[in-house]
């Protein structure tokens, strides 16, 4: 009985929660929507990187691939082709992620640092690509592409809060599924996986176009945000470290730690680029060598560790 | 013809700087365990120090470069101490992100107090021809200095006692802790190396090449991409891994355009790392 | 008229590391229902051997065939699905999950079912109590019971086990032949590695004797074990 008037408490709470945030854009001002706006956004990244390289341990240092390659599509309908954005957006996500399960099956067979590595390098690549001469006539090369989409800021932040809801909501979803017990088993030991009947590089290749389906639908609503597209700043490594630590600080293969670290992150990203807007980086970087060394689990990992919240995969 | 063979010479300086980035890392990677995604930051720290020791004391560059061993293996070495040394037995990929924070860290900080002005250290300017070819002053004594060094380093590993322990560590370090080998020192000493050879690298850059905060990024893709090609840990492989991607970087600026010579190194590192894992050459 | 087929039958496996031959033209069969003891001394190709069947490793040469259909060449997933599981020397469970997860993800059946399959088979290697803590935490000797269990949610024909009894306490020890013996009642086939020769002498129908990656005896263990020169020359005894 006790469990399950906690369990109806929870869903209250949730629906209220939810029904505050869908009428924010009807009393806030637009500094706050701009900033819900962001979170949402990291939202989105953290937990879609977290939901493969979190759940499988391979670390995918190409977030910025997903996002640039899916903005950039999305930009273009959009720009010169006059396409309805509520439509450009998913072709985005669908290209990248028919893209990654090609770059999937062709990397993912690479291990631990290497993969890393050459996520990297694809990301590095294809900016590079993008900003040439060869590609002028489709990406603009490196001038980028200014462009209006005609949105306005309380659709985008709906549509943004539905994508991070329905991220999230596939994470929680994924994580206490079999689905995802496979993956967390091809962190824990991929060979063991293997002789016991899991079929790791399909498991793989899933996971891995989901998150860039994801990543990519919000990086094409990122540009769109923006109102502007270029190869630095869609291929900027920014956008794979930030959710990185994001997640990093939140808890890693959790399923709230993400939304949590997206959250207080970007708050403590409007302070300090606000404050020390020229030491930023540094600190940045510093939090991230602090949080490896001194709180590798996170902080819903340590909250799970203490004992402050239950040990479940839910959570 | 003669274009194309000066084209060739210069693609074999610039590689001998290349090198000398790539043998640190793959030093430090293969031995010590860490892959340092920080090393490029110590290549623009070396190549800084060489500017400030010019601008403060007149000192000859060339002085500079012999001063930067010293002071970035110790720099290294308590780097290590301080803080890798912690990673030993962590995941590899802690690593990678811990030495991802270091290198924003080194260059936002190199940023706030140096600025972003682009600086350079006038000294051998112009050229000089030898048979027919034309060559820059300073490209050339890098090309030397940098040959130096990496003779150096293989002496210093294939003779030396510490550079026994180093390889026997890189080998099995297990074995090597039974035969009385102290690991942990023979680590710390090789990050310090790793470091020094990137300060060493930064300080030869400083005399062909305009220096700036964030000029490390550039370089440690390029580490990366001689690292895969030579083999993780192979330090001969690194300086064949220098020279091609110092040659390939040449022959394509010259024929196709500097963008696509930005190219290379990721390209490498794909196909590398999909058709042979191990890097080209045996150990 | 009809010849019956082996469950498992090896022909001809060779597999080099380089310059070392670790199996050189390997070949026997395995009866359905048998329990068979692969002995020999460290090195002579042993754990090789269960990763060539496994397909975790690929043989140069050579065919392995189960139930009559070739498995040579499959992937690793493939050949478990089809039957064959196996643990390892090395315990290689999923540590950061909890007993019960680490069953879940190996088995197959849908809804409700898989979870009973897990929660009995738990009940039977005696770890039910334990099924929501990490497996991190259990025992060595649990751990090699929970590995077994995994093998057994995939319903695994022929289970191939690498030093089973190794490392535990005897008790355990017991418990885990004894449920190797029922098992083997049940219609599963094993083939175990064991340096224990008593192991192998009280519950093995036959002996396989390798060395230098050959076969260099076969049969039943009385024989084999009774054959002192044999230990002698290959033992050291």
């Amino acid at each position: 009985m006790g469990k399950k008037f906690e369990r109806t408490q929870i869903i209250i709470g949730f629906i209220l929660f939810m029904a505050f945030l869908i009428s924010i854009p009807f009393f806030a001002s637009d500094y706050w929507m701009t900033l819900l706006v962001l979170i949402l956004i990291y939202t989105v990244y953290a937990s879609g990187w977290n939901l493969f390289s979190g759940l499988t341990g391979y670390t995918n240092f190409g977030l910025a691939w997903f996002i640039g390659i899916s903005g950039y599509l999305s930009s273009i309908l959009i720009a010169d082709y006059q396409w309805f954005w509520l439509l450009a957006w998913p072709m985005g996500g669908l290209l990248v992620s028919i893209l990654s399960m090609g770059v999937g099956y062709i990397l993912l067979r690479i291990k631990g640092v290497y993969f890393a590595i050459s996520m990297v390098a694809l990301t590095e690549g294809t900016r590079e690509l993008f900003g040439t001469g060869y590609l002028e006539p489709i990406t603009h090369g490196g001038k980028g592409i200014p462009f209006v989409a005609g949105i306005r800021l309380p659709t985008l932040y709906w549509s943004i809060l539905f994508l991070a809801f329905a991220t999230v909501f596939i994470c929680y979803k994924i994580t206490s599924s079999r689905f995802g017990l496979r993956l967390v088993a091809i962190r824990e030991d991929e060979q063991a996986a293997e002789t016991l009947g899991i079929h790791t590089t399909k498991e793989k290749i899933i996971a891995f176009a989901l998150s860039a389906f994801l990543v990519g639908l919000g990086g094409a609503i990122h540009c769109t945000y923006q109102n502007y597209i270029d190869p630095n700043y869609a291929f900027n490594i920014q956008l794979t470290l930030t959710p990185i630590v994001m997640t990093l600080f939140g808890g890693i293969g959790t399923v709230f730690g993400p939304v949590l670290g997206a959250t207080l992150f970007t708050f403590i990203h409007e302070i300090l680029w606000a404050e020390l807007t020229l030491l930023y980086m540094a600190i940045f970087g510093a939090i991230l060598m602090i949080l490896i060394l001194f709180f590798p689990q996170g902080l819903l990992g340590w909250m799970k560790e203490k004992g402050i919240l239950p040990k479940i995969r839910k959570i | 013809m003669t274009n194309f063979l000066e084209i060739l010479i210069r693609g074999l300086m610039l590689g001998s700087v290349y090198a000398l980035v790539g043998m640190g890392l793959t030093l430090v990677w293969g031995v010590v365990g860490i892959v340092n995604i920080a090393h490029g930051e110590f290549v623009m720290l070396g190549a800084y120090f060489a500017f400030w020791i010019f601008s403060f004391f007149h000192l000859n560059p060339l002085i500079s470069v012999a001063l930067s061993l010293p002071f970035f293996f110790l720099i290294g070495t308590m780097i290590h101490k301080r803080i890798t040394e912690r990673l030993t037995n962590a995941p590899e990929l802690s690593a990678l992100i811990l030495t991802f924070g270091m290198s924003i860290l080194i260059w936002n900080l190199a940023q706030f107090f140096w600025t972003n002005t682009y600086r350079s250290v006038p000294y051998l300017t112009g050229n000089f021809s030898v048979m027919g070819l034309i060559l820059a002053k300073s490209k050339t004594v890098s090309f030397f200095l940098a040959l130096g060094i990496t003779l150096s380093l293989f002496a210093f590993l294939k003779y030396s006692k510490m550079g026994k322990g180093i390889r026997a560590t890189s080998q099995n370090s297990e074995v090597a802790l039974v035969c009385g080998i102290d690991t942990k020192k023979m680590r710390a000493l090789t990050f310090g190396m790793g470091i020094a050879l990137a300060g060493a690298a930064g300080a030869i850059v400083s005399l062909q090449w305009v220096i700036f905060p964030q000029m490390g990024g550039s370089y440690v893709s390029k580490a990366f991409a001689i690292v895969v090609l030579g083999g993780l840990g192979n330090v001969q492989g690194a300086l064949v891994g220098g020279f091609i991607i110092g040659v390939l970087e040449s022959l394509v600026t010259q024929y196709m355009s500097a963008k696509m010579a930005q190219i290379i190194p990721s390209l490498i590192i794909l196909i590398i790392l999909l058709l042979k894992p191990t890097g080209l050459f045996k150990k | 008229m009809t010849v019956r087929e082996p469950l498992l039958k090896i022909e001809n496996i060779v597999k080099r590391f380089g310059e070392v031959v670790a199996l050189d033209h390997c070949s026997f069969e395995i009866e359905k229902g048998s329990i068979a003891g692969l002995i020999g001394p460290n090195g002579a190709g042993k754990t090789t051997l269960f990763n060539v069947i496994t397909g975790i490793l690929q043989p140069e040469e050579g065919h392995i065939f189960f139930k009559g259909k070739e498995i040579t060449g499959r992937r690793p997933h493939e050949i478990a699905r089809m039957g064959i599981g196996r643990t390892y020397q090395i315990i290689r469970i999923f540590p950061k999950m909890t007993l019960l997860e680490n069953l879940l993800v190996v088995g197959k059946e849908r809804g409700e079912a898989v979870v009973e399959k897990a929660l009995q088979l738990l009940e039977r290697v005696k770890l039910y109590d334990k099924k929501d803590e990490y497996a991190s935490d259990l025992s060595f000797g649990q751990q090699k019971l929970l590995s077994l269990a995994q093998v057994l949610m995939l319903d695994s024909e022929l289970i191939l086990l690498d030093e089973p009894a190794a490392g535990i306490n005897p008790t355990l020890q017991n418990e885990l032949m004894e449920l190797i013996h029922r098992l083997n009642e049940e219609g599963k086939t094993f083939i175990i590695v064991e340096h224990d020769m008593k192991v192998i002498a009280n519950h093995c129908q036959k002996a396989i004797a390798l060395n230098y990656g050959q076969k260099i005896a076969e049969g039943s263990c009385s024989v084999i074990l009774k054959d002192e020169t044999l230990l002698e020359h290959y033992f050291g005894r």
